[in-house]
């Protein structure tokens, strides 16, 4: 989507479109408060694809514990509440600081670390932090979790919510590869020395690519606390339910692209949910066992034949189709 | 000092075990350069096939090794060739593309193990499973000396084939520099599938001499995952001298975490050894033994 | 603020646009939601209750139903984790419509689920999970007079009670005087080991250690070691049934001879698998229960038989199957007093005025304590005595003579 301009506009038609039926597709599944749910956890998704893509797509720093900042901000959402009584909500507040300041720390010790050695000090650290908070009971409650009744029955407020966070998300993605930060991210990515020897500050900007990712990581946490209104470490700290589907959300979708998690987070969510319910009840429910396996085959078919994701390889599998379109007519 | 000396012994009884486990894993990131995510699923393959040979033909755990460990070596070959080898030619972003494959992997293996066998838990009860030998006041477990006795074995096995054979020499060359190994003839195509394959069988065998004294399920593989990379990390890439170093203080630190300190921290003692030696000993045990 | 207040009214008028007349055929089978765990690491016993489930359904309706239409049971798989039993409970509520849920296994994602239930206002009929505070108002934000608008009910006693039954015989007979506790680290494993911490208090026993593990352990000497250490006259674990059967196995491999009991507060322990994992170390171990298929209960041993005929011999019921089961003939017992209406309101109603006799004891919901809406309940203790698990107490029940003392040594030889 090439324009002659110079510098195309911040948003494009296509965004306003997307953004126009985003806004309208809750009232247009007002019968069903279960699909509006759905969409609620498509924008989650969206939320933690796109922070982990400005980290590991733009940035190179493939995180393999995004988890660690999912849960923090969960928890800061949830303890104040479970001390103190006060609100979840102000988690919208605190959640994105909390994980900033921890994914400050932990810079300190894994950014000493590249390429699959970042990756397990990043995984490692999601896994001692859900030990702690599993192991320190009098602060967390333990595995027991914390529970809180939640605001509304209602979506709606809910989904908008999420959808203001997601667009966020997206946006200051989108913003922040625009200036000179994002074309030092990308040199980051390319080859870290060179950039270094080019006079980049690349510790510098790789501390801002963290802040701007663990931030939306740790509001989606927080939203996950006021929406679902339970937590417990084995959830907001999973390592293969928040911090691999994250990257599968941002592989699928495609890496290095400003809308590809959010793509991606839209075909896991319906992919996961068609088989779970079986079709909706139409197919034989022993299909429902097998939403992990098609998830699974989708994401070895991804890497192995786009590995641009579907986004990122766009242009390719269009020229597929149109092929294929063409065949049929010829016929 | 009894129990000092208890806790010693099953922790190095355990560290055996965790080593078998590791070494697969140090071959595979060694020479593939990558963290093989599916590690803890391949092995579960190994404990379902001896779970299948004992339960329906009767097959000894142990004896099944000599059945079960070439199938698994057989699927990594497959594995490496149809999925991870493409994926060295191909260009993408995230040079991580081959690590994710390996989720993928694996969660297609638990989802398929886990609608053959569902998810119930399943065990292999022999007539030695609960045996115990006196050593002094400490009993060890028959079925954990065995495994420990078998690591030790597997672990020399490997170092010789990789020290003295044409194979093990290969091998070394494409860990060390793999464009330096091609100019020398070698095919690092050829060494880095092969690779994958011993390291698979290796931990399909891991998985086996686990099983008398474990039970299996599908989900069984993933903490075993962590523990692999753990190991490595501490013994240092492509390294299975180090890898049996780092299994036997991986499990003495654990067991000794979980007598003294809590049973809680038991898995986070281990991975706060590994984040410290991530930054400050990158070279892992490997270095300091000079090995 | 504006936009949220603007926001609420729209979703307030929205909700009542969407709320649609529910009046279904009339004719079709009634259905009910049921919340277990089938796959995950406590499938073993969500497919017990399940099957327990569908053999009261299968009875109720060969004995012409509810007022003459079927009963049906919707089950929603909530894999042990409580945030998948969440979606699972909302899913019940809003895409099958169900005017009440049943089942919840484990202790948090019933919690969890509750919560659900609670908020969307359709009652829950507990038959398993039993952290304590799931029949307390108070964590739900209400309190114990609100009992209008508590949509929980409880057949199954919490955990706090679980070791009432094994009080008599430890301050009759066996008089220890300190245990040491062990106990999978999740909120049925941790409030149930404080609890007996109490109950051990109150008899005088000496509490000589308190530990946690995480389920799935492959070693737990350390544990063990440490047990051995503290030389306690009993040792109580609460495990699920593969950690309790590798506890009593390596407890055998370390040669831990010294307490005079081992017990386990039911859960794993009374499971067939916890018998054929753990083998010889399995024998003489006690448990508490909630039930036993010998106790004088109507329609209990016929059960027990059932089912045993039904899937074989290696899959003998539980407490955990009997819950099931009397869950279910509660809920036949409840829609046929609702007067053919079948709503939440309405089941409400008929689950507080509920009086019944099932094959699980009698199930009446009273408030007590902090609780409403809990049935009231004794438990008991068994032993595995040459591989079956038999009633040793209270005794004017029992269809065994209690093992005692016991010779580990000689057992595990």
């Amino acid at each position: 989507m090439k324009k002659d301009k110079n510098k195309p506009a911040f948003i494009t038609k296509i965004e306003l479109i997307i953004i126009a039926v985003a806004i309208v597709l809750p009232f247009v599944f007002n019968f069903s408060p279960y699909f509006q749910g759905l969409l609620i956890f498509v924008l989650i998704w969206v939320i933690l694809g796109t922070s982990w893509n400005l980290l590991a797509g733009y940035t190179g720093l493939v995180s393999f514990g995004h988890a660690a900042y999912f849960g923090i901000g969960a928890y800061a959402a949830a303890l104040p509440y479970y001390h103190y009584h006060i609100s979840p909500w102000w988690g919208l507040l605190t959640g994105g600081i909390a994980a900033v300041i921890l994914g400050y720390l932990l810079g300190i010790v894994v950014f000493r670390l590249r390429g699959p050695y970042f990756a397990l000090g990043t995984l490692a650290t999601a896994e001692i932090l859900r030990i702690i908070f599993g192991e320190e009971e009098w602060l967390t409650n333990g595995h027991s979790g914390i529970l809180y009744m939640t605001t509304w029955v209602s979506k709606y407020p809910y989904y908008f919510t999420a959808l203001i966070l997601a667009l966020g998300a997206v946006f200051s993605v989108k913003f922040v590869m625009r200036t000179k930060a994002g074309f030092y991210f990308l040199s980051i990515r390319e080859d870290e020395d060179a950039a270094q020897a080019l006079g980049i500050n690349t510790k510098k900007y790789k501390n801002i690519s963290t802040v701007i990712s663990t931030f939306w990581a740790g509001m989606a946490g927080a939203f996950y606390m006021i929406y679902m209104g339970f937590i417990d470490p084995e959830v907001v700290f999973a390592l293969h339910n928040i911090s691999i589907i994250t990257i599968l959300v941002g592989i699928i979708g495609g890496v290095g692209t400003i809308w590809g998690p959010a793509l991606g987070a839209v075909v896991m969510v319906l992919v996961q949910e068609f088989f779970r319910s079986s079709f909706f009840g139409l197919a034989p429910s022993w299909i429902s066992g097998m939403h992990a396996l098609v998830f699974g085959l989708l994401v070895i078919f991804t890497i192995l034949y786009m590995a641009g994701g579907i986004l990122g390889d766009w242009d390719l599998i269009r020229k597929k189709l149109s092929f294929l379109r063409k065949a049929e007519v010829s016929e | 000092m009894e129990l000092f000396l208890q806790t010693l012994i099953y922790g190095l009884l355990i560290g055996g075990l965790y080593a078998v486990i590791g070494i697969g894993m140090t071959l595979i990131m060694g020479v593939l350069g990558i963290i093989n995510l599916a590690h803890g699923q391949i092995m579960m393959v190994g404990m379902y096939l001896a779970w299948v040979f004992w339960t329906f033909m009767g097959i000894d755990p142990y004896l099944s090794l000599f059945l079960a460990v070439p199938l698994v070596f057989l699927l990594g070959i497959f594995l490496s060739k149809y999925f991870l080898q493409p994926l060295i030619e191909k260009e993408s972003i995230l040079p991580e593309n081959q690590v994710l494959m390996t989720v993928g992997i694996g969660m297609v293996l638990v989802e398929l193990a886990r609608f053959i066998f569902t998810s119930d838990y399943k065990s292999v009860e022999t007539s030695y499973s609960s045996e115990t030998i006196a050593l002094g006041n400490i009993s060890i477990s028959l079925p954990m000396l065995i495994a420990f006795v078998i690591a030790i074995a597997l672990t020399l096995g490997l170092f010789q084939l990789l020290m003295k054979t044409d194979l093990g020499r290969s091998i070394r060359a494409t860990a060390q520099d793999k464009d330096a190994a091609t100019l020398m003839g070698i095919s690092s195509k050829k060494i880095t599938i092969l690779t994958y394959g011993i390291g698979s069988g290796l931990v399909g065998a891991a998985g086996i001499l686990l099983l008398p004294m474990y039970y299996l399920y599908p989900d069984v593989g993933p903490i075993f995952t962590i523990k692999a990379f753990v190991i490595t990390i501490l013994g240092g890439l492509g390294s299975p001298i180090g890898a049996i170093a780092g299994g036997i203080v991986l499990g003495v630190a654990e067991t000794f975490g979980a007598t003294y300190i809590s049973m809680g921290y038991r898995d986070a003692v281990g991975l706060v050894i590994f984040l410290l030696v991530l930054v400050f000993l990158p070279g892992g045990l490997k270095q300091v033994l000079k090995i | 603020m504006k936009i949220k207040k603007l926001l609420t009214i729209l979703v307030v008028v929205l909700m009542m646009v969407g709320i649609n007349s529910c009046g279904k055929k009339e004719t079709g089978p009634i259905k009910i939601g049921v919340l277990l765990p089938l796959t995950g690491h406590m499938a073993n016993f969500g497919t017990m209750e399940k099957n327990s489930y569908e053999m009261a359904k299968d009875k109720i309706n060969a004995n012409g139903g509810i007022n003459g239409r079927k009963l049906e049971f919707v089950y929603e798989d909530d894999t042990g984790k409580p945030d998948v039993g969440r979606a699972g409970a909302e899913k019940l509520i809003n895409v099958n419509k169900v005017p009440m849920i049943a089942g919840g296994y484990s202790s948090s994602v019933t919690f969890a689920a509750a919560a659900v239930a609670q908020q969307y206002r359709v009652p829950f009929l507990v038959n398993t999970g039993s952290v304590d505070k799931i029949t307390q108002p108070e964590a739900f934000n209400l309190t114990t007079n609100d009992g209008a608008k508590f949509y929980i009910y409880r057949m199954n006693p919490p955990v706090s009670e679980y070791a009432s039954g094994l009080e008599g015989l430890l301050s009759q007979i066996v008089k220890p005087k300190s245990v040491f506790i062990i106990h999978e680290n999740t909120a049925f494993g941790t409030k149930g080991a404080k609890s007996f911490a109490k109950t051990a208090k109150k008899l005088g026993i000496e509490v000589k250690g308190n530990h946690q593990y995480s389920a799935g352990t492959v070693d737990f000497k350390p544990l063990l070691l440490n047990a051995k250490k503290a030389n306690p006259d009993m040792v109580y674990m609460i495990s699920y049934v593969m950690d309790a059967a590798m506890l009593m196995k390596q407890a055998r491999q370390i040669e831990f001879t010294t307490p005079k009991l081992f017990v386990g507060a039911g859960a794993g322990f009374t499971m067939p698998a916890f018998k054929e994992n753990a083998g010889k170390a399995s024998e003489d171990v006690v448990s508490a229960t909630l039930w036993h298929q010998s106790l004088p209960i109507k329609g209990a041993k016929e059960y027990f038989d059932k089912y045993v005929e039904k899937f074989g011999k290696d899959h003998t019921p539980d407490y955990h199957g009997a819950e099931a089961y009397s869950a279910a003939q509660v809920v036949a017992d409840v829609l046929k007093r609702c007067n053919g209406k079948y709503t939440p309101e309405t089941i409400k109603k008929a689950l507080d005025a509920t009086n019944m006799m099932t094959v699980f004891g009698p199930v009446k919901f009273t408030s007590y304590g902090k609780k409403i809406h809990q049935n009231k309940m004794n438990t008991y203790v068994v032993q595995w005595i040459n591989g079956n698990l038999k009633l040793i107490w209270p005794e004017d029940l029992a269809n065994a003579k209690f093992v005692y003392p016991i010779d580990w040594a000689a057992n595990w030889k």
